[in-house]
């Protein structure tokens, strides 16, 4: 019963966090370099690849790189995530590493043309 | 105490078919001699030599060997079945069936198949059967043997795949040696995997053991199909067949599936040809080619959406009115469903949740009605919960689907009117259109990480493909749930046994063993064997690469090397996420690092050619084409090949 209050505590301070960062709108400056490294030690690679690639199927988590998502709506996923995602409180990953994580997300480049590799053109 | 003991023993040796010295004399002597033995006072406990029995011709021997067994009849039980092969790590319990499967049988039809484990021996029986559509033989040792080999049986009955198991056993305690037997008998041996086994009998005499040899085979491979034991009895394997036995094995029987109730078959017709959006939806289905021919005939027929959930091939890859990507959407826009063989319906027609407080919905719309077409609801128990949760069916029909989807092409074509025809024809082309843009998708999202290291699955997925769709004949022998299901969305899989689904219990131990045993059916066919074999699943069941090199088993095993148990990393970090610690410490037993596995190295080392390990996607095709060289000259290869997590 604990754990349940506990937990709809947080998802309320998480829901007005989400609201906040929503009513803002941009995204906040983040530092890609350090995002880089917390993708991966917190743990992101591990569903949606170590370049953003998603897992695909019904096991891995979706595509991030080049996925065209506003700051807010990221935000709004990770502490609030629809579908089966974890949610991610801002007490294990604080809003300035969340930024830095989106600032690194939109950094990847664009894939190459697939019309440019043969083995994906029959 | 040794009266006692001595004295069946030595009866049971007095009536040896084709002894030394057989008769009543003969037994007579050793029968006066134990007794004056035990009479005498044992003054010194440690048996001294008897010069006079060394030296002199006795009036009589004991009978101490025997021209014909229990043993070798029991092999001409398992011979008239037909098996191949008998898959097995040596075991003292079915000594006397080792034996006469060697020397008497001539280690052919059965072929002794030399396990290191008796979890390979079974899921090599699982990818066998897969292929060969028989049963493999497999042995294991009374309690320890067969403990080893239960996950396997288990992972083999979730998923509707019939294994043959014989486990010795010894029942009459003065037939035990003392000390290990004992260890290795059990009272009833195969409790341990009842749950697990469609049928199981403990012969007792010779001919019990003909009529349940063949009972046994015939209860397997009747849909729907599973596992069945039979444990031979040691003493039985070991004693002489008495003179005069009338010993007859009975006739092994071609057996029909069972088909489904035709006025059921008609409804189902009636409401599909009638319906706006038909939906088929096909799990543990096509068990033969036939099965796939059927299934396209009816989905063309009503130029329907057909769902391949990939537990096995059932609707060609890159056949138009295969929606697979679209599952969901599917079944929310049907208003009707029919089911084939479907392990778990409900989790087609509802959403799940995983979330803290766990939720679900239904995805059917209003007025939505569901068939279901199958053989599991001929056969069902109660533990093992692989039945999965109760899905709202309006009709339910318990039938082989195969066998029954003659009746139910045909009563659909005999609905179907013209003015029909043209309206479905339009709808698939919808659907077409539908199949064409999730391919292109696959395309675009396999372009992502192309050129990474680790290697994406993606681009290990199609460089593998490059490398075999060329081929005169290939089978992907590997489940592809670990890879994202690429094979399915960009590979042309449109034969049967293209593709050969997944281990059923998800038990990890199965891929690496299971291709083995395709590859095994699938040698004689000329037929290129590949498995895309998850690192932790074949560190379970390693020594099957021993077995491949012993037996010159052409498999081709790329190692999607991960480096870890990776659906376990992603359990862990849920939890971790929900309980609101930090995430540092997911990888904690969840991951293979530290040293990372030269599994190319350990491949070597087992008598396999081992290539790798690979980290640049550009080193991929290469070694590939060396590795399937190596496998068309008849040998097994594996490469390791670094990849990211899914």
């Amino acid at each position: 019963m604990n754990t349940i209050l506990r937990a709809s505590a947080v998802l309320v301070v998480t829901l007005v966090a989400g609201a906040a960062a929503l009513a803002q709108g941009a995204a906040p400056s983040g530092d890609a370099a350090r995002g880089k490294q917390l993708y991966t030690t917190i743990g992101c690679s591990y569903c949606h690849g170590t370049v953003g690639q998603g897992g695909g199927g019904r096991t891995g988590g979706l595509r991030l790189a080049n996925m065209g998502i506003a700051f807010p709506a990221f935000l709004n996923q990770l502490r609030q995530p629809q579908d089966e995602m974890p949610p991610y409180v801002a007490s294990v990953v604080p809003d300035k590493d969340v930024a830095d994580i989106y600032a690194f997300v939109s950094s990847l480049p664009p894939p190459a043309d697939v019309k440019s590799i043969p083995l994906l053109n029959p | 105490m040794s009266k006692k003991t001595d004295l069946p023993n030595i009866k049971r040796r007095g009536f040896l078919k084709g002894a030394g010295l057989a008769g009543a004399a003969a037994l007579a002597t050793p029968l006066k001699a134990v007794a004056a033995q035990s009479a005498a006072p044992a003054r010194n406990p440690v048996p001294l030599p008897n010069r006079a029995a060394e030296t002199q011709v006795p009036p009589a021997m004991e009978s101490l060997t025997v021209g014909r067994s229990g043993s070798d009849f029991m092999i001409d039980c398992l011979k008239s079945i037909g098996f191949e092969y008998m898959a097995a790590n040596p075991a003292s319990s079915f000594r006397g069936l080792h034996e006469s499967l060697v020397n008497y049988g001539g280690n052919k039809d059965p072929e002794f198949l030399t396990c290191s484990h008796e979890e390979v021996s079974a899921a090599m029986g699982h990818g066998y059967y897969k292929i060969e559509k028989k049963p493999l033989c497999i042995f294991a040792h009374g309690t320890v043997g067969l403990q080893h080999a239960t996950m396997a049986l288990y992972n083999a009955w979730c998923d509707r795949v019939p294994i043959y198991c014989v486990v010795g056993n010894t029942a009459a305690v003065e037939e035990r040696r003392p000390g290990i037997e004992w260890n290795h008998t059990a009272q009833d041996t195969a409790l341990i995997a009842r749950d697990y086994t469609k049928w199981d009998d403990y012969p007792a005499t010779l001919q019990h053991f003909a009529e349940s040899t063949v009972r046994a085979y015939k209860i397997a491979m009747t849909p729907p199909t599973l596992p069945v034991l039979i444990v031979a009895d040691g003493a039985l394997q070991e004693n002489p067949i008495e003179e005069g036995a009338k010993l007859r094995i009975p006739k092994l029987p071609e057996v029909a599936a069972p088909q489904g109730d035709s006025g059921a078959v008609a409804e189902t017709a009636r409401m599909l040809v009638n319906a706006e959006h038909p939906v088929l939806i096909a799990d543990r289905y096509a068990r033969t080619q036939e099965g796939n021919d059927r299934l396209v005939e009816l989905a063309e027929l009503l130029q329907c959406a057909v769902v391949d959930t990939s537990a096995r091939l059932n609707m060609p890859s890159r056949h138009p009115l295969n929606q697979s990507g679209r599952a969901r959407g599917q079944v929310r826009a049907a208003d009707i469903i029919l089911g084939l063989e479907m392990s778990d319906y409900w989790a087609s027609l509802n959403s799940y949740r995983d979330q803290l407080h766990r939720s679900s919905e239904s995805l059917q719309r209003a007025g939505s009605k569901t068939v279901h077409l199958g053989s599991g609801d001929l056969y069902i128990k109660s533990n093992y919960q692989d039945f999965q949760r109760f899905a709202d069916v309006d009709l339910a029909i318990a039938a082989d689907a195969e066998a029954t989807m003659p009746a139910l092409i045909e009563q659909v074509k005999r609905l179907i009117t013209p003015a029909q025809k043209a309206n479905f024809e339009a709808r698939g082309k919808k659907f077409a259109a539908d199949h064409l843009a999730d391919v292109q998708r696959a395309r675009s999202d396999a372009t992502y990480g192309w050129d990474a290291s680790p290697i994406t699955t993606a681009r290990l997925s199609m460089e593998v493909w490059a490398q075999i769709k060329n081929e005169p004949d290939w089978c992907l022998a590997s489940p592809t749930s670990t890879f994202s299901y690429w094979p399915q969305r960009l590979w042309t899989m449109d034969k049967n046994h293209h593709f050969l689904g997944d281990g059923g219990g998800m038990g990890i131990g199965y891929c690496a063993s299971a291709s083995c045993g395709a590859a095994l059916a699938n040698r004689k066919r000329g037929r290129l064997t590949v498995a895309i074999q998850p690192d932790g699943d074949l560190l379970m069941t390693i020594g099957v690469l021993w077995t491949a090199a012993h037996h010159k088993i052409p498999v081709l095993w790329v190692v999607h090397n991960n480096r870890g148990y990776h659906q376990e990393v992603m359990h862990v970090q849920r939890v971790a996420a929900r309980h609101m610690r930090g995430l540092a410490n997911a990888h904690v037993g969840t991951t293979l690092r530290d040293p990372n596995i030269d599994y190319a190295k350990v491949a070597e080392g087992m008598g396999c050619a081992g290539i790798g390990p690979i980290t640049d996607p550009k080193d991929l095709a290469a070694a590939l084409r060396r590795g399937i060289d190596i496998v068309k000259r008849g040998e097994p290869c594996l490469i390791d090949v670094v990849t990211q997590g899914r």
